[in-house]
């Protein structure tokens, strides 16, 4: 056994720390240290720096114009990259769409939509959740007919993750309902700019709008645009969400909330000393941290096996759990730090004046309510469980 | 022994639902004022019928339930204390300035007193804008401060109850010490539970629109009720949501006893229901899944306030500190 990084691993992560230093402006870090909703043009730009220095999609192969960088090494850039509270790369077209058209697109989607994602020419989204399809997700019913050399679409998508800035969407529709209702489901790429594509902004608890749902009123796609073959979406489906779930412990997030709450309980005053040194409060924070170190290890655990060409499959789904317990802890610990200052009322604009001084506090207490999805999303911690269970089940 | 309202309490309830389910918002204070809901929470000798712990519980469990956000308590707490420093006066709308920025809920960190002048900072104040008179607490004595005095500066913003709060300023402000905190004990535990019971009516409507929501919503075919694991953290709420009544009951029951039990019923009050109240905000979030997010749904203020409900006046760590310690509540 080792636990040391290698000297190139080590290397690596000089490199990522010198990229930051030189291209993450401190305004930007800012802008995401306090949580603040980031412009499109701010997301476009940092993919644009990214992507100039060939690191936009870490995880794709070399061959499609990604760095190709191992489990390992990927884990060390989303560590350094949250740390330096770096703008986190989106999701949809590098993480989810790009691995789903390498492993099951034709030749020709490859060649058309893998460099636009590259080069920032679409926004993608995700159109999977229905109002009536959440956890349930193979029971999604947006349905998608086939009329000659084109699909006409109906129906509703919820949840999309900043849809309000995308031009291109990946659906999971459903082209039959014979059979299992998993066998039914396709997965086509949809131009947003279509007639008859709605989209309707989600305000969430923290004010702010970055979900939406989208409504398809006979939409007209290419036929095309089905990846692999019709009534197969499942499957890709699962891929992608496999891969969803790769930076799912969110490490890097963890240890960025964890050095923000030692700043900010090393700031407030209790009993005349820090907060930091109240026994009970330093127990609750030192409890989280061993936490940390624990799952940390776990995470590095399961990439190294999945590098050794282990398949994930329970472990993500553990990592997922783990993760995100720990950063809604977290979360929880700098809210409460903060005392009466979290009784500030976190909203997008925040026009109508706020609490003097108070910009971190009103990050601490926006964070605690818009990472509420945490559990919630790519699959809650309850479905994780059953995924869990379920293996263990079976033996 | 018996639990029952009395029947002067159980017509102050219907009453006040009454209110409650025709008028929403701010709409609701003028009513309210007008059925006397002050005057409930006051007695005879400061100016109202009743005061009572079982009347403050009932009063703001009912505005919790009903989602209030009304600034009742800042009165409550200036009425009462005007008339026990001996100038009792009617009339007062008052708000409590207790929160200060830099610390978790320590008092005299942010403020000060030199002489009869105060200097530094208040924040949170829910109510400033209309109030008449500000009790303000510092490291050991409460304050009364005219709402506009000389070397005062009031900044308004929107707070996660859903009350207008405030940050204050005082700038060698004029001010009469009304006394220790520990003189007004009864008064500010009084505060504390009228919180406390409003929390634990917000507790109660999370709860109950949680359960509505597993009876209701089908996944995979049939109600989220059916699935155990769900089940089971629903049940394990309601049983929370009874120990958090029981800490209101134990503190209404307390109000008038001798100051040392007092205090540990308002320091268990506040750990309990502060506790159940996290719970109920994270749990009834997760069991709702993505709609329990929305601004659209009820829930979202429900979790809102219940989180601003442990912070007020103390939250459930910092008082689980001082029971341990065996400390007074108002020092």
């Amino acid at each position: 056994m080792d636990m040391r990084f290698t000297p190139e691993e080590n290397a690596f992560r000089d490199d990522v720390r010198g990229f930051l230093q030189s291209e993450l402006s401190p305004e930007l870090a800012d802008k995401v240290r306090l949580h603040q909703p980031l412009t499109k043009a701010e997301m476009e730009g940092w993919h644009a720096k990214l992507n100039a220095r060939g690191w936009l999609a870490g995880n794709w192969p070399v061959e499609f114009g990604g760095a190709g960088w191992t489990a390992i090494q990927r884990h060390i850039f989303e560590e350094e990259s949250a740390r330096a509270h770096a703008p986190r790369v989106v999701p949809f077209g590098i993480a989810m769409l790009g691995p789903v058209l390498q492993q099951f697109g034709s030749k020709a989607q490859q060649d058309r939509w893998l460099p636009r994602i590259l080069n920032g020419d679409d926004w993608w989204c995700q159109g999977y959740s229905e109002p009536g399809a959440g956890s349930d997700l193979a029971g999604l019913r947006c349905r998608a007919e086939r009329q000659g050399d084109h699909y006409v679409v109906n129906g509703q998508k919820t949840w999309t993750t900043l849809g309000q800035h995308a031009n291109m969407i990946f659906c999971l529709v459903r082209t039959s309902s014979e059979g299992k209702k998993q066998e039914g489901i396709s997965f086509l790429l949809i131009d947003m700019e279509t007639p008859g594509v709605t989209v309707r902004p989600i305000v969430l608890l923290d004010g702010t709008a970055e979900v939406n749902e989208v409504f398809f009123d006979e939409v007209k796609v290419p036929a095309e645009n089905l990846v692999g073959e019709e009534n197969k979406g499942w499957t890709y489906a699962k891929y992608l969400l496999t891969h969803e779930r790769t930076n799912i412990a969110g490490v890097g997030f963890a240890t960025a909330a964890l050095d923000n709450l030692r700043r900010v309980a090393g700031a407030q005053i209790h009993r005349g000393r820090p907060l930091s040194q109240d026994p009970v409060f330093a127990a609750q924070m030192a409890e989280v941290e061993i936490e940390l170190m624990a799952m940390s290890t776990t995470n590095l655990r399961m990439l190294s096996a999945a590098a050794q060409g282990q398949a994930p499959g329970i472990e993500s789904s553990m990592l997922k759990i783990k993760g995100t317990q720990i950063r809604q802890r977290l979360d929880a610990l700098t809210r409460r730090a903060y005392g009466g200052w979290a009784m500030a009322l976190p909203s997008e604009g925040g026009n109508e004046g706020q609490p003097l001084g108070a910009d971190e506090a009103l990050a601490a207490s926006a964070t605690w309510l818009n990472n509420r999805k945490l559990s919630i999303y790519g699959g809650s911690n309850e479905i994780q469980r059953g995924i869990i269970a379920g293996a263990l089940a079976r033996g | 022994m018996d639990f029952s309202l009395s029947d002067e309490h159980r017509m102050l309830q219907d009453s006040l639902r009454g209110i409650l389910n025709r008028h929403t918002g701010d709409d609701a204070m003028a009513p309210l004022l007008e059925a006397g809901v002050i005057e409930a929470l006051l007695t005879e000798d400061e100016g109202g019928f009743d005061g009572s712990g079982a009347a403050v519980a009932l009063v703001f469990e009912e505005l919790g339930r009903a989602g209030a956000a009304l600034p009742l308590i800042g009165t409550m707490i200036g009425r009462a204390a005007l008339a026990q420093a001996g100038m009792p006066d009617d009339e007062a709308r008052a708000a409590f300035a207790d929160a200060e920025p830099g610390t978790r809920a320590d008092r005299g960190v942010a403020i000060r007193a030199d002489g009869d002048r105060l200097t530094g900072r208040k924040t949170m104040v829910a109510g400033a804008e209309d109030a008449t008179h500000l009790i303000v607490t510092t490291a050991d004595a409460l304050w009364l401060v005219a709402a506009r005095a000389e070397g005062l500066a009031l900044t308004a913003f929107p707070m996660m109850d859903g009350q207008r709060g405030a940050d204050l300023e005082f700038a060698e402000t004029p001010a009469q010490r009304l006394g220790s905190l520990s003189d007004f004990g009864a008064v500010l535990s009084r505060a504390a539970l009228a919180h406390a019971a409003r929390t634990l009516g917000e507790i109660e409507a999370a709860v109950d629109l949680t359960l509505d929501y597993l009876r209701t919503r089908k996944q995979f075919g049939r109600a989220l009720f059916d699935f155990q694991a769900l089940a089971h953290r629903a049940a394990e709420l309601t049983v929370e949501r009874e120990q958090a009544r029981s800490a209101v009951v134990n503190l209404a029951a307390h109000l008038d006893a001798e100051p040392h039990l007092r205090d540990r019923h308002v320091q268990a009050c506040k750990v309990t229901v502060g506790r159940v109240a996290r719970l109920v905000a994270e749990e009834s979030v997760q069991l709702h899944g993505g709609i329990g997010m929305t601004e659209e749904y009820a829930l979202a203020g429900m979790i809102r306030r219940l989180i601003a409900g442990d912070t007020a006046m103390g939250d459930a760590d910092y008082h689980l500190e001082r029971f341990a310690n065996g400390e007074a509540a108002w020092t």
